[in-house]
């Protein structure tokens, strides 16, 4: 697992643009670059334009290094939200042609939340980003079904309304339906947990 | 600031984070995302809600060029740390420098070991008084090793030669010429091949410094059977 102390540290040793900022990037971009490119892979299906993503991804990273906010966001989840908008971004364009290959999705149980997402606990973690953790892992499991599956096909493979449609094979309204009241559902859910903690 | 006060803001957030926003709908909510800063507020909220993390199996490693090219458009050798003053460096430098000794260390110490022990290939034995002699042949079959059961020196006017009698018969042919008997001989490889079965050893008295003709002159005191 990528420890966010350490990708903390390297982002920002690469936004001071000093010398020694090459060598931490370089280093952010060999622990990172792998998860982020299978990232950009989920979304674009294409392996060659996943390449792209990745570089002008990483090229933002670099640009944007100085707006990371270490104390207001997690670091990998920050890079991967800028590795998964452009690969949103370049799959709209490119009008990928999506490959039905997701069985490992098509599969709606926790076995999946779990085999696509990684719920351990990060060492070092603080107590509160780990209670997030643990609220958004029950609060989608207690989702409905397919509200749920229309979640995490959309977060993990990019699908956007029309791909959710083709896949699941519903009306394209049922699935904006099921997307938006899933989100709220789940948003409630969460507001919940963390007033209970209160 | 018309966005941040819609009633759709915490929805068209969630569906921005979740990427099913797309199209012109996704342009205009970047946009509200640089001016308003309410929007980009609220997606804040959204990000520390749902952030799950991706399972480490989806990486891909990525091609061989990727990082050079990054490398080359961002221009970031101006900021990287010259290689003389990097810790890694100097550490690696020293990392290296240490394992080289130790296998250097290890390679002497282990030399011995690694090659095959001499091989006694013959046992030279005589007539009159001297001293039975072992020959072995190292395992490169570079050195002939001479070692005999006591120790045989030549008198101060005379030196032992060392001879190979060929197998396929032919002139003896010197091998060195020795002061005293326990000897290790480095052997040619034209030589080196003819020390088979067949062949024979012989070891002969000469005037000091080895026979004047290049064939044996005095007595042969030892010789033996390959």
């Amino acid at each position: 697992m990528l420890d966010d102390q350490e990708i903390k540290k390297l982002l920002l040793r690469s936004a001071l643009r000093e010398e020694g900022s090459a060598e931490a990037f370089e280093c952010l971009y060999r622990l990172c670059a792998p998860l982020m490119l299978g990232v950009a892979q989920r979304v674009v299906g294409r392996r060659e334009l996943a390449e792209e993503v990745l570089h002008d991804a990483f090229t933002t990273i670099w640009r944007k290094a100085d707006t990371f906010d270490p104390f207001a966001t997690q670091p990998v989840a920050w890079m991967v939200a800028i590795v998964r908008n452009r690969a949103i971004d370049v799959q709209s364009s490119h009008d990928v042609a999506r490959v039905d290959s997701y069985h490992d999705a098509a599969d709606d149980s926790d076995g999946a939340l779990d085999r696509l997402f990684d719920w351990s606990e990060p060492p070092g973690e603080a107590e509160d980003r780990r209670r997030a953790t643990s609220w958004l892992r029950d609060c989608l499991s207690g989702l409905q079904a397919v509200e749920r599956q229309a979640l995490v096909l959309a977060y993990h493979h990019g699908m956007s309304h029309g791909d959710l449609a083709a896949h699941l094979r519903k009306p394209l309204g049922t699935v904006k339906t099921w997307v938006r009241r899933g989100l709220k559902n789940l948003r409630q859910c969460i507001d919940s947990c963390m007033d209970g903690a209160r | 600031m018309r966005l941040a006060r819609s009633a759709m803001l915490d929805a068209l957030s969630g569906e921005y984070l979740l990427g099913t926003l797309r199209g012109l709908a996704r342009k205009r909510f970047e946009r509200a995302l640089r001016d308003e800063p309410l929007v980009a507020l609220r997606l804040k909220h959204w990000e520390t809600l749902f952030a799950p993390r991706f399972a480490a199996a989806i990486a891909v490693q990525p091609a061989a060029g990727g990082w050079a090219r990054l490398t080359r458009e961002l221009g970031l050798a101006r900021f990287s740390t010259p290689w003389h003053r990097r810790l890694g460096f100097w550490r690696n430098f020293a990392l290296a420098a240490t394992a080289a000794l130790a296998i250097g260390t290890a390679f002497q110490v282990l030399r011995p070991m690694l090659e095959p022990a001499p091989v006694e290939i013959a046992r030279l034995e005589g007539k009159t008084e001297v001293a039975r002699v072992s020959a072995r042949l190292s395992g490169d079959r570079q050195t002939l090793e001479l070692r005999p059961a006591r120790p045989v020196h030549a008198g101060p006017a005379q030196s032992y030669e060392l001879w190979l009698i060929p197998a396929e018969g032919g002139a003896p042919l010197s091998l060195a010429v020795l002061g005293n008997l326990d000897a290790r001989v480095p052997v040619a490889p034209a030589h080196s091949r003819r020390l088979i079965p067949g062949a024979k050893l012989a070891v002969s008295v000469e005037p000091a410094g080895g026979s004047p003709t290049g064939g044996p002159t005095g007595p042969v005191i030892l010789a033996g059977q390959i």
